[in-house]
C-alpha cells in the first residue's frame, strides 16, 4: 500500500514538475533489443549488447542499456542481430516487368505497377530481407525507372517508397535485349538490336538524343527558341542520367559488355551505379574499381545460360580483393528468402570475412543504392531495419525469429505460428458465406490446381528456371 | 527367361566394367589419369571427428582406406606401413553427399544451347530411354558438384509420360561405365495430373479439358503397363512352349518388363497430395516398387505411402509455396513432418546440374525448421543410398563400403564449411573444376594499361 | 406460315414484360407517397408532368383538367433510377466492364480492335484516341431498353470499351426516337482502363500504359500552350498541329471533362487516384468494389465513385481437384457488400451502376445486400437519383422530384427497396411507359431458389433466353442465347460482346432423359474480316445449360442458366 502511494506521489511529482519531459517520453516509442550478439555490419560483431530504439531510429548501442517504462522488450539472449538484408535486384511486387515494345523504355516506371499485397514480400520479410531495389525486366538496352522499397507489408503502398532514395533506371546488355532466346512470334517483326553491336548502339542513340534534348530546353530557357520543347518521359530520365541525378542499373553477364558500357558512361560523363549480375565482373575487376562502378550479384548461380557459363562463385571475393563494392542479389522471389546463406558461401569461396560477406546483403547494397545513410547497418541513428535470428545468420540451420522495420513488427515466427489457427477459423467463416457458396449446380470450372508458384524475375515469366520445373503452369 | 538372363548379364558386365577400372594397381596409375580418377592407395585419414551416419559420431578416430573400399573405422585402428598419413586434426569425415535427383550430365546448359541438352526425349513412351547413355561425363557441373562433396547422384531424363531410365552414377569416372553405380536403376514416369500446359507456345488449357486430359493419360499409362505385362506374359509363353508365336519385338515394352513386374522401382513425379495418392492407389493395384519425386505434400498422404512402402525424394526446399494462403514454411517444415509420420525420405535438389552443389544447404535448411540435425544428414547420405539400393555399398561410413568420403572443416551442411579432401571409390580426387581453373586464371588479374 | 408462327412464339414469350408506351401531353399522378430526394417526402401528393418537364410537385397540387391522371393510391413515385456505368445503345451488345487486371483479354481485345478497325486521322494507334465519342455510334429507338426500363432505370451513362482511352461517354434517357432526344449530355466524361494494346505494340504492358497516358496528357497541354501563344502572335513560330487526339484531352485539362477509371481493386483505385493528382484532372472512380479501402484518400481527394452492382461471387463449381479459393478472394467477396455502406459513412460520393450485371434484376438483389450490409435506404436512393445526377453533372435537371426537372420518373407499388417490388409505370422525359407486371419480379433469394427448383414441364423444351459463360483461354466471355425449340428442330441466335448476334443453323434437339436434352447447331462467326463456322453441342437439364463450342482456335466450354 505504502508502495503504491509512493509511486502515485513519484508519478505526481514528475507530472508537476517536468509535465513536457513525460510527454517527450511517451512520444518516444522505444524498443529496447536485449543481450543479443549484434553483428553490425559496420564496426563488427558485438556479443551481449542491447539496442535501444526510438521512434523508429537506433538510439543506443551498448550493453546494460536501460529503457523507459512501458517500452517493448524483446530478449534476444542467445540470438543475433543483423541490420536487415537490402536485396538490390528485384522484381517482386510489381505487376508488370517488361515492356517488350521498345529498345528503349525508360519512360515507363516501376512506381506506377506496385502491388503491395505480393505474398513474397511476407516471405521475403520471413528470410530477413526489409529493402529492395525493384527493377523493370531486362527486356530493353534501356528499362524502365526503378524504385527502391522497404517491405512494409500491410502498409499502403506510398509508404514502402525510401523517398529520399536517389533514383535509378534499368539497363540491359546481352542475350536478353538481343532478344535471343525468345524469338518473335510467328507474324511479329523482329526488334532491332540483334547482335551487342546493336545494343551498344541503342543506348548511344538514347544518350545522344538526350543531349540534344536537354540543350532544346537549354536554348528554350534562354529565350532562343519560342515554344516550349515537348515533356519527352523517354529522354527526361537519361537527362537525370546525364546529370548525375538517376542510378544506372546494368543488367549483363559478360564483362566485355560491361566494359563497354562503362567505357561509354565515361564518354558521356556519367558512371554507372551497379552492374548487375556481373558474373563476368572478375575478369575485368581492376577496370570496374577505376570507373567506380558496384556490382551486385548472383553469388553462386551459373550455366543457365550460355552469358552465364563462365561465372564463378569466387567474383565476390575477387571483385572484393579489387576494392569494388560489391552486393549479392537474388532476382527472384524464392532466393531473396535465403540470401543470408548466399552471404556465408562468399566466406567459402574465396575466403571473404565474415563482416565483409555481411555487408554485402546489407551495407553495400544500401550503398549501391545511395540509402546508406539510413540503412545497411547497425549504427546509431540508423533506421532500426533490424533482423532477430535464432542463431548465427550464416547457419544453416538458423532462422528469423522477428524482422523489423524503423521499429516495427513486419515478421514475428512466433506471431506467425499463432496467426495460423486464426486464419483457418477465418477461411470457415467466410466460406459459410452465400457469396462463397459453389453454385449448386453448374458454374464455371475452377483454376487448375499448380505445382510450382511462378517466380518473378529477369526473363519476366519466359526462362525455364530448372529442368524439372519447365512446362510447368507457365 | 532369357530376358532375366540377359539383364543378369547386363548387370554383371557393368559390374565388371566397374571393378576392372577399381582394381587397377593404384601404386603404378600414371598421374595424368589422376585428372579423371584422383589418386590411388592406400589411405588413412587420422585424428579425424569421424561422423558414420549409420553408427554415431567418433570424435577421433581413423578411416582406413583400402582397396577403394573402407578397411577401418575406429579409435584404435593400426595404420599400415604403405598408408598415405592424413592428418585430419581439426576435421570431419563425412560419407559421401547423394542427391537422389538431378539431370546431372544431361543439360549443360539449359536455356539458348539447345545442343547442351538431353533431358527429354519426344514421344509418349520412352522407357528405353536411358540416362547413362546421355551423361556426358566431362561435363563442368560434375566436378562443381563433387568438390562441394557430392560424390553420388540420381541422374534422370524428364521427357514424355515414360521419360526413360534413370541412371544412380558417381562423380568420378571419364567414361559413363566407369561412373554407373547401378546404369538402369529406374523407370521414371511422369505421373498425370491436372496441368494448364499444353507444349510450349500453345494456349493453357482450361480446368474440363485438364482433367479430361489428365484421366486420358492416366488410361493411356495404364494401357501401357497392361500392354507390357501381356507383352512380358507372351514371351515368356512362346519360350516355354516352341508352337506359340514369339511376339514382334517391341524396345519400348521390353524395357518396361523389369518395372512393371515390381522388380524395379518406378520414380513417379507428384507433388500435390491428390496426385499422391493416385501414385499410391496405382502402386498398390499393379503391385509396384514405387518412389514419389518431389512430394511438396506427400506428409498429408503418409498413411498410403507408409502402407504401400513408398519412400519419397523430396526435391522443394528451394521451392516457393504454391499458394498464397500457404504458411511460409510449408516447403522448409514438410521433410520435418514426414519423419513424423513415418515416411522414408530423402531430400535432393531436383536440379539440372549446375546447383547440385547446394545438396548440404536443402536439407539444412529442413533441419531449420523441425527436422532433427541427424535426420538431415541422413536424408542426403544414407536415406538416399537406401530408396537407390546401394545403401550396401554407400551412404555411411561402414567397413566394406565403397570409400565415398568427404573430409571438411566443419558441420558439412553449413554453407561456410570448406571441402578438404574428397575420395571417391577409394581414390583421392584433386579439388578442382571449372570455377577454381577459372578463379586461378584471373584472381591477380591488374589493369592492362 | 412457320415464321408467323414463331413470331408468336416470341411474343407470347416476353409479353409479360412488354410495355405500352403512351406519350401523353400532360401527366398527373395524384395522391401519392412521392419521394423527392432532395426534399423531405411528401406522404400524399400529386406530381404534373407537361412538356416532359414536372410542372408541379406537393401536396396541395392538383391535376390539371387536361392531365391524363394516374391514381397513386398505395403507389410511391420516385426520381428516375441512373445506371451510371453502361454500354447501351450500341449497335453490338458491348461486353461487361472491363476486367481491371492487366494480362487478361488479349484475344478478345484483338478481336475487337480488329472488328472495330475504324479509318482515322488520328497519328494514334487505336486504343488511344480519347475523341472517340459513343454517342457517334448510338443507335435511335427505345425498344432495346426495355430490359432497363422495367427494372427503374431511365438515365444511364453509356461508353465504349476498348483501349486505354475508351473515348467520350454520354448521358442518355432510355427512350425517345432519334439520339438527339434522348441525349441528355454528351460528352459526360473521358474513360480510361489501364490495360494495353495487343500485337507487341506500346504499350503492351501495364508499365507502358501509365507512360502513354502521362505522355499524352503532357502532350496536349504543350499543344494547347502552343495553339494559345500562335493565336496570340503567330510571328516567329512554328504553326502547331492539329491533332484531334490530343485536342479532345484539353477540356480535361480544362477541368470542364472528368475522367472515369475503371478500378475494382485498391491498388487500381489508388493508381487512378495518383495519375489524377499527378494530373490535375478530375477524377471518377468506376468499378470500385474496394473504394472502402480507400475511403479516406477518396474524400481528400474528392473523387466520387460509380460503384458496380455487379457483385463478385462464386461461380465455380466445386471440385475435388480444385484447390480451395484463396482467402483475398473469400473476403473480397464478402467485403464487397459492405462497401456501399462503409462509403456511405465515411462520406465519399457514390452512384450505383450495373457494371455489367448478367441478370439485370438482379441490382436490387444487391442493393438489398447492400442495405442488409449497412447501407441506409436514404443513401440507396440517393445512389441511385440525386447522387448519381450530381456526378454526371445534371443535377439542375435530374435526380430528384423538384418543379422544373425532366420528368423521369419511377413509379411502384410500396416501397421500391421492399423484397416484392412492383414497379407499375416509368416516365422518361414525360413519356409513360406502363409495367405489366404479370408476375412479381424475384428478389435474389427466390431467384437462388428458381434455379434450383426446375420447373419440370420446361424440362422437355430448350426454349428460352440463356445467359452463357464461354470459357475462353484466361477469360469468361458472357453470352446469350436465344433459343427455340420445336419438335427436334432448334432455331435462335447466339450472341457475345465479340460477335454480336448471330443466327443459329442446322439446330437439333434430342432427348436424353426425362429432364435432359442434348442439343447441337452450328453458326457463322465473324471476327474482324474472317469468318469461320462454329459448332456447339451441350445438354440443357431444367435452366441448367452446359456445352462446347468447337471453333478452329480450340474447344471452349460454356455454362448458364435459362433467364427467369
Amino acid at each position: 500500500m505504502m508502495k503504491v502511494l509512493n509511486l502515485l506521489a513519484l508519478i505526481f511529482l514528475t507530472l508537476a514538475i517536468f509535465p513536457s519531459f513525460l510527454i517527450a517520453q511517451q512520444a518516444k516509442n522505444q524498443i529496447l533489443i536485449r543481450n543479443a550478439t549484434v553483428m553490425t555490419a559496420a564496426r563488427g560483431t558485438l556479443e551481449n549488447t542491447d539496442i535501444l530504439i526510438e521512434n523508429g531510429k537506433i538510439a543506443r548501442i551498448g550493453r546494460n542499456l536501460r529503457a523507459e517504462s512501458g517500452a517493448k522488450i524483446i530478449d534476444a539472449t542467445g540470438k543475433y542481430v543483423t541490420p536487415g538484408i537490402v536485396d538490390c535486384h528485384s522484381h517482386t511486387m510489381i505487376d508488370a516487368v517488361n515492356e517488350f515494345s521498345y529498345s528503349v523504355t525508360s519512360m515507363t516506371n516501376i512506381r506506377d505497377v506496385l502491388n503491395p499485397t505480393e505474398i513474397a514480400i511476407y516471405r521475403a520479410l520471413a528470410g530477413g530481407v526489409t529493402t529492395a531495389l525493384l527493377l523493370h525486366g531486362s527486356a530493353n538496352a534501356i528499362g524502365g525507372q526503378s524504385v527502391t522499397v522497404k517491405f512494409k507489408y500491410g502498409k499502403p503502398v506510398e509508404e514502402f517508397i525510401i523517398k529520399d532514395a536517389p533514383p535509378g533506371i534499368k539497363f540491359a546488355l546481352g542475350e536478353n535485349p538481343k532478344r535471343s532466346n525468345f524469338p518473335p512470334l510467328p507474324g511479329q517483326t523482329p526488334r532491332y538490336p540483334r547482335t551487342r553491336m546493336g545494343v551498344m548502339e541503342v543506348i548511344r542513340d538514347a544518350f545522344l538524343r538526350a543531349r540534344d534534348y536537354k540543350r532544346a530546353w537549354d536554348d528554350y530557357r534562354a529565350g532562343k527558341t519560342k515554344v516550349p520543347p515537348r515533356i519527352d518521359l523517354e529522354l527526361e530520365p537519361l537527362v537525370e542520367v546525364l546529370e548525375g541525378k538517376r542510378l544506372v542499373h546494368a543488367h549483363g553477364y559478360r564483362s566485355d559488355e560491361h566494359l563497354n558500357l562503362m567505357l561509354l558512361a565515361e564518354e558521356f560523363g556519367f558512371r554507372v551505379a551497379t552492374l548487375q549480375h556481373a558474373l563476368e565482373a572478375y575478369k575485368i575487376a581492376p577496370e570496374i574499381a577505376r570507373h567506380g562502378a558496384g556490382a551486385s550479384i548472383f553469388v553462386d548461380n551459373w550455366s543457365f545460360k550460355i552469358e552465364s557459363y563462365d561465372a564463378i562463385p569466387y567474383n565476390a571475393a575477387i571483385l572484393w580483393k579489387n576494392g569494388v563494392v560489391v552486393s549479392i542479389n537474388s532476382d527472384s522471389d524464392e532466393r531473396m528468402r535465403r540470401l543470408n546463406l548466399d552471404a556465408a558461401k562468399v566466406m567459402k569461396y574465396g575466403g571473404v570475412p565474415e563482416e565483409e560477406a555481411l555487408k554485402m546483403i546489407t551495407l553495400n547494397p544500401a550503398k549501391q543504392l545511395g540509402i546508406d545513410k539510413r540503412v545497411g547497418s547497425i549504427e546509431i541513428g540508423k533506421d532500426a531495419d533490424l533482423v532477430i535470428w535464432s542463431g548465427h545468420p550464416f547457419s544453416v540451420y538458423s532462422r528469423v525469429e522477428t524482422t523489423m522495420i524503423e521499429g516495427e513488427i513486419y515478421f514475428d515466427r512466433q506471431q506467425d505460428l499463432a496467426k495460423r489457427v486464426q486464419l483457418e477459423k477465418e477461411r470457415q467463416e467466410l466460406e459459410k458465406l452465400d457469396v462463397n457458396k459453389a453454385p449448386a449446380s453448374g458454374g464455371t470450372p475452377p483454376r487448375i490446381p499448380t505445382e510450382y508458384r511462378k517466380d518473378h524475375h529477369d526473363d519476366a515469366d519466359e526462362m525455364p528456371q530448372t529442368i524439372f520445373q519447365g512446362g510447368d503452369n507457365r | 527367361m532369357i530376358n532375366r538372363i540377359l539383364s543378369t548379364l547386363t548387370i554383371l558386365f557393368a559390374c565388371y566394367a566397374l571393378a576392372v577400372s577399381q582394381t587397377r594397381n593404384p601404386d603404378t596409375d600414371v598421374t595424368s589419369q589422376q585428372i579423371f580418377l584422383g589418386k590411388g592407395g592406400t589411405f588413412a585419414i587420422t585424428n579425424a571427428r569421424i561422423v558414420t551416419v549409420s553408427s554415431g559420431v567418433i570424435e577421433k578416430g581413423t578411416v582406413l582406406i583400402e582397396n577403394g573400399k573402407i578397411a577401418a573405422v575406429g579409435s584404435n585402428i593400426s595404420i599400415p606401413s604403405k598408408a598415405q598419413v592424413i592428418d585430419a586434426s581439426g576435421l570431419s569425415v563425412y560419407p559421401g553427399l547423394i542427391d537422389s535427383a538431378t539431370n546431372m550430365g544431361l543439360s549443360e546448359i539449359p536455356l539458348g544451347a539447345n545442343g547442351t541438352v538431353d533431358v527429354a526425349e519426344i514421344g509418349e513412351n520412352n522407357a528405353n530411354a536411358k540416362a547413362v547413355i546421355a551423361i556426358n561425363p566431362h561435363s563442368s557441373h560434375i566436378n562443381v558438384a563433387r568438390v562441394n562433396g557430392i560424390t553420388t547422384v540420381l541422374s534422370m531424363p524428364t521427357g514424355g509420360l515414360i521419360a526413360g531410365q534413370a541412371a544412380v552414377i558417381n562423380l568420378w569416372g571419364s567414361t559413363q561405365a566407369s561412373m554407373a553405380i547401378t546404369p538402369t536403376f529406374a523407370l521414371v514416369v511422369n505421373f498425370p495430373r491436372i496441368t494448364t500446359f499444353a507444349g510450349p507456345g500453345q494456349q493453357q488449357i482450361d480446368f474440363n479439358e485438364a482433367i479430361r486430359r489428365r484421366n486420358q493419360q492416366l488410361e493411356n499409362l495404364k494401357k501401357l503397363f497392361k500392354d507390357a505385362e501381356n507383352y512380358a506374359r507372351a514371351k515368356e509363353a512362346a519360350l516355354k512352349d516352341k508352337s506359340l508365336p514369339m511376339p514382334k519385338t517391341d524396345v519400348k515394352l521390353e524395357a518396361m518388363i523389369p518395372y512393371v513386374r515390381g522388380e524395379r522401382p518406378i520414380i513417379f513425379t507428384a507433388e500435390r497430395e491428390r496426385d499422391i495418392r493416385a501414385v499410391a492407389k496405382f502402386v498398390e493395384e499393379n503391385k509396384l516398387k514405387g518412389i514419389i519425386l518431389g512430394g511438396q505434400e506427400a506428409w498429408k498422404a503418409a498413411d498410403v505411402l507408409v502402407k504401400n512402402n513408398i519412400p519419397v525424394i523430396y526435391t522443394n526446399i528451394y521451392r516457393l509455396p504454391v499458394l498464397d494462403d500457404h504458411p511460409y514454411d510449408y516447403l522448409f517444415e514438410a521433410p520435418a513432418k514426414m519423419q513424423q509420420r513415418g515416411v522414408k525420405f530423402s531430400i535432393a535438389t531436383g536440379d539440372g546440374g549446375s546447383m547440385v552443389r547446394d545438396l548440404p544447404y536443402h536439407a539444412g535448411i529442413a533441419a531449420a525448421f523441425g527436422l532433427p540435425k541427424e535426420e538431415a544428414l541422413k536424408a542426403v547420405t544414407l536415406y538416399p543410398a537406401q530408396i537407390l539400393g546401394i545403401a550396401d555399398k554407400y551412404g555411411s561410413i561402414e567397413v566394406g563400403k565403397v570409400a565415398n568420403l568427404v573430409v571438411a572443416d566443419g558441420d558439412i551442411l553449413e554453407p561456410r564449411t570448406n571441402i578438404k579432401y574428397l575420395f571417391i571409390n577409394g581414390r583421392l580426387m584433386p579439388l578442382t573444376s571449372r570455377h577454381t581453373e577459372l578463379y586461378e586464371k584471373f584472381k591477380d588479374r591488374k589493369l592492362e594499361n | 406460315m412457320r415464321k408467323i408462327y414463331l413470331l408468336l412464339l416470341v411474343l407470347l414469350l416476353f409479353s409479360w414484360a412488354k410495355v405500352p408506351a403512351q406519350d401523353t401531353g400532360s401527366i398527373a399522378i395524384t395522391n401519392a407517397r412521392i419521394v423527392t430526394v432532395s426534399g423531405r417526402t411528401i406522404e400524399n401528393g400529386t406530381v404534373v408532368i407537361r412538356n416532359g418537364l414536372i410542372e408541379a410537385v406537393g401536396e396541395n397540387v392538383k391535376a390539371p383538367a387536361d392531365a391524363f391522371v394516374i391514381d397513386g393510391k398505395d403507389l410511391t413515385v420516385y426520381p428516375g433510377f441512373f445506371d451510371t456505368n453502361t454500354s447501351l445503345g450500341l449497335a453490338a451488345a458491348p461486353r461487361p466492364t472491363p476486367a481491371p487486371s492487366p494480362g487478361v483479354e488479349v484475344l478478345i481485345q484483338q478481336a475487337s480492335q480488329q472488328q472495330q478497325l475504324q479509318p482515322s486521322s488520328s497519328k494514334y494507334p487505336q486504343g488511344l484516341r480519347p475523341e472517340l465519342n459513343v454517342i457517334e455510334q448510338i443507335r435511335p429507338g427505345e425498344n432495346q431498353f426495355e430490359t432497363q426500363r422495367n427494372n427503374g432505370i431511365t438515365t444511364v451513362v453509356t461508353v465504349l470499351r476498348d483501349g486505354i482511352f475508351n473515348g467520350q461517354s454520354a448521358v442518355i434517357n432510355l427512350a425517345g426516337d432519334s439520339v438527339a432526344k434522348m441525349t441528355v449530355r454528351s460528352p459526360f466524361a473521358q474513360h480510361i482502363t489501364f490495360r494495353t494494346l495487343s500485337g507487341g505494340i506500346y504499350p503492351s504492358s501495364l508499365l507502358g500504359t501509365f507512360s502513354a497516358i502521362r505522355q499524352m496528357f503532357l502532350d496536349a497541354k504543350r499543344l494547347k500552350d502552343w495553339e494559345t501563344l500562335y493565336e496570340s502572335n503567330p510571328l516567329g513560330l512554328q504553326r502547331p498541329e492539329k491533332d484531334k487526339s490530343l485536342e479532345a484531352l484539353f477540356p480535361i485539362l480544362e477541368g470542364k471533362l472528368p475522367v472515369v477509371f475503371y478500378a475494382n481493386t485498391e491498388r487500381e483505385i489508388i493508381r487512378a487516384l495518383d495519375l489524377a493528382k499527378e494530373l490535375n484532372i478530375k477524377a471518377i472512380i468506376a468499378g470500385g468494389h474496394e473504394a472502402w479501402k480507400v475511403a479516406d484518400r477518396l474524400k481528400a481527394q474528392n473523387v466520387p465513385v460509380l460503384l458496380s452492382l455487379n457483385f463478385p461471387k462464386r461461380t465455380t463449381a466445386a471440385s475435388e481437384e480444385a484447390d480451395p479459393e484463396s482467402l483475398e478472394t473469400l473476403r473480397f467477396r464478402a467485403e464487397t457488400l459492405k462497401c456501399a455502406g462503409r462509403l456511405e459513412k465515411a462520406g465519399v460520393k457514390f452512384a450505383f451502376q450495373s457494371g455489367g450485371i448478367q441478370n439485370y434484376s438482379e441490382i436490387w438483389a444487391n442493393i438489398g445486400k447492400a442495405i442488409e450490409n449497412g447501407l441506409s435506404k436514404d443513401a440507396a436512393i440517393r445512389a441511385l437519383t440525386l447522387t448519381a445526377a450530381e456526378i454526371l453533372g445534371i443535377s439542375d435537371r435530374l435526380g430528384s422530384i423538384d418543379k422544373g426537372k425532366i420528368a423521369n420518373l419511377v413509379v411502384s407499388k410500396g416501397d421500391i427497396l421492399a423484397k416484392e417490388r412492383t414497379i407499375t409505370h416509368v416516365i422518361i422525359d414525360g413519356k409513360l411507359f406502363e409495367i405489366k407486371q404479370e408476375r412479381p419480379q424475384p428478389t435474389a433469394g427466390q431467384l437462388a431458389q428458381q434455379r434450383t427448383e426446375v420447373p419440370r414441364q420446361t424440362a422437355q423444351n430448350i426454349s428460352g433466353t440463356w445467359s452463357i459463360v464461354i470459357e475462353a483461354p484466361g477469360q469468361t466471355v458472357p453470352g446469350t442465347l436465344t433459343l427455340t425449340q420445336e419438335g427436334d428442330s432448334l432455331t435462335g441466335s447466339f450472341q457475345t460482346a465479340l460477335t454480336g448476334s448471330t443466327p443459329i443453323k442446322s439446330g437439333r434437339v434430342t432427348v436424353e432423359g426425362s429432364q435432359t436434352n442434348s442439343f447441337s447447331f452450328s453458326l457463322d462467326v465473324t471476327l474482324g474480316e474472317a469468318t469461320f463456322e462454329v459448332t456447339v453441342t451441350g445438354k440443357a437439364t431444367g435452366n441448367q445449360i452446359s456445352g462446347t463450342i468447337q471453333t478452329p482456335q480450340g474447344a471452349f466450354s460454356f455454362s448458364g442458366t435459362r433467364n427467369p
